[in-house]
């Protein structure tokens, strides 16, 4: 039994080690996933300047705009840093580079968790720059260091839970193009979140979507450690969701990668 | 006799919609053999490889790779086998030395040990000056190259190679057969699949011609070249036009009517083709007989020739082997 593990650990080490150096060594991967969250920022932050005059934002203790709407962005980045994950393993299985590495004496599954486990880094990176971007830009971060670094853990275990999203379709369909229109279906669940507006200022069916929205909880999670302090019940409600949604989708994605693969 | 490092019995593949690809396939592999499957595009030749590779289960039969099993014991025979498929399958954004390091260490090669080889391997397959570049940037020659050398890397006892020169340059496919010599002179065991004649001809103690899933015939390129028997001679005609053509190699066949080393007459769009035991011998009454009727035949050229395994084929599966490149398909659905 540690045996196996020690394999998995050594195989999924070195071909994660590779997955990190196909992700960084294109600067066109992250350019793209930070772009659109930077842009929202820097845009809504303008454009909705006064919607914080609201009744509903009066209770978050945000001080500004930007201050509300950059969690929701660091949890974009997070998103966007996986929504395609499963393209890359795809193009793999269809060149034959997947094959190469079957025809070496490692477990199968090591070839999957080389693609997943670096996602915790890539996402966690990529949020951290949005974050050190809103900062820049006028957020603070109340809890300082410590704080910023529990927003990067979250983010990066949000994108590796997330990541299955994209690991199943691919799976399913080994279409790169159906896996890059699949994600689009999960665009809405990241827009219906608390990311742009309090839950207060939604119409009563949205308000019950949220209460249901991993993403939210994430949200909620990282959004006091930026303006007012430590909330460790949201954070606890962010982890649960977490854990629930990586269970329920890497499980998916592991009966997926073992179809495909069998 | 030593035991084969390849044994395969009556495999079979049948794929889910129903395509016998493999259709009862046996021969056996001895240590140190440069064994060639030859075959046009289709044949079955991929899908055996995949099977031994352990990359594909096989409907029945058996396959053992050192004697172990490739069905129940994958494992140790993938550490037995260095593998290069079709297409060099690298990754584009790790450099030469990277590429080849990570199967090494899928293979557990020692740190030390691995820096070494890799070293060597690079060098020897003049990729030195281009290890820290990434593959991506390589040439066609170049791929293949570090692809061989990712499956050298853990010293395999059994090189399996599938089409290695499929789509390189006549000059890139000269160098590599020089590699290949190479690694088999090492003593590697090698089992390479090709549909260029040459290829087998040049490098391959045996070869096995595969058509439709079967082995049609197996042994040395001399002996089955000899078991032809035949040489070609072909007659080059001064025609004008296709009836007088035709009319002309009606006139040549009529008039070796009973020459006696004759066994095959071809007509071909630039004249005509005999198939005739010891050419060599035979020339000097061929050209009395074709010159009994005066110009009613006006042979312009002569060539003769040894048989090549494109004869062999031709001879076994009554066409000759397709050189065009493989197709590939496009996945249609989603």
């Amino acid at each position: 039994m540690t045996a196996v593990i020690g394999d998995l650990i050594y195989e999924s080490w070195y071909l994660g080690l590779r997955t990190l150096r196909r992700f960084y060594r294109v600067p066109a991967n992250w350019i793209g996933i930070i772009a659109f969250p930077l842009i929202q920022l820097f845009v809504f932050s303008q454009l909705f300047k006064d919607i914080i005059q609201l009744p509903g934002f009066r209770a978050g203790g945000s001080g500004s705009y930007l201050a509300y709407l950059a969690p929701g962005q660091i949890a974009f980045t997070a998103f966007f840093a996986v929504a395609w994950s499963g393209s890359s393993i795809l193009v793999e299985y269809r060149n034959g580079y997947m094959d190469k590495l079957r025809a070496t004496p490692i477990r199968r599954v090591s070839i999957l968790f080389g693609e997943l486990a670096p996602l915790f880094l890539e996402s966690a990176v990529m949020a951290g720059g949005i974050l050190a971007l809103s900062i820049v830009l006028g957020a603070t971060i109340r809890t300082g260091v410590l704080g910023a670094a529990l927003i990067l853990v979250l983010a990066g275990l949000f994108g590796m839970a997330w990541a299955g999203t994209s690991f199943v379709p691919a799976f399913l369909t080994k279409s790169e193009q159906a896996t890059g229109t699949l994600s689009l279906l999960f665009f809405p669940i990241a827009f219906m979140s608390t990311a742009f507006v309090p839950p207060a200022l939604m119409p009563g069916w949205l308000q019950t979507v949220n209460a249901w929205n991993p993403i939210t909880f994430l949200i909620e999670a990282i959004r006091p450690l930026m303006v007012s302090g430590y909330d460790w019940a949201a954070i606890g409600k962010a982890l649960l969701a977490l854990g629930i949604l990586g269970t329920v989708l890497q499980s998916a994605t592991l009966w997926a990668f073992r179809r495909l693969t069998a | 006799m030593t035991s084969p490092v390849i044994e395969v019995q009556d495999l079979t593949k049948v794929y889910s919609g129903g395509t016998r690809a493999v259709d009862g396939i046996t021969f056996s592999i001895q240590p140190g053999e440069l064994f060639g499957f030859l075959g046009p595009n289709g044949a079955g030749k991929t899908t055996t490889i995949r099977v031994l590779a352990t990359l594909l289960r096989a409907t029945s039969g058996i396959a053992r790779v050192a004697g172990l099993d490739v069905g129940t014991h994958p494992a140790d025979v993938r550490r037995r086998l260095g593998l290069a498929m079709q297409t060099p399958t690298l990754d584009t954004f790790a450099t030469g030395r990277e590429n080849i390091e990570l199967i090494g260490r899928m293979h557990r090669v020692p740190a030390a040990e691995l820096k070494r080889r890799t070293d060597e391997l690079l060098e020897l397959m003049g990729l030195a000056q281009v290890a820290r570049k990434m593959a991506g940037t390589y040439s066609g020659g170049m791929r293949r190259r570090l692809d061989l050398a990712c499956a050298l890397v853990h010293r395999p006892e059994v090189l399996i190679l599938d089409e290695p020169t499929e789509g390189l340059d006549p000059q890139s496919r000269i160098a590599l057969w020089g590699e290949l010599e190479r690694i088999s002179k090492d003593g590697t065991t090698m089992l390479l699949t090709t549909h260029y004649m040459e290829e087998a001809d040049r490098l391959c103690n045996r070869v096995a011609i595969i058509d439709n899933g079967r082995i049609v015939v197996d042994g040395s390129p001399a002996q089955l070249k000899a078991g032809i028997g035949a040489d070609t001679v072909t007659l080059q005609l001064d025609a004008h036009g296709p009836e007088d053509l035709a009319r002309q190699q009606t006139n040549v066949r009529d008039q070796l009517h009973g020459f006696e080393p004759l066994e095959a007459v071809t007509p071909e769009s630039f004249g005509v083709s005999l198939s005739i035991r010891g050419a060599g011998r035979a020339l000097p009454d061929l050209m009395r007989s074709l010159d009994r009727n005066g110009d009613g035949v006006r042979i312009v050229g002569l060539a003769v020739s040894q048989p090549t395994l494109d004869d062999v084929f031709l001879k076994y599966t009554g066409r000759r082997i397709r050189t065009e490149a493989a197709d590939q398909p496009i996945i249609l659905g989603w």
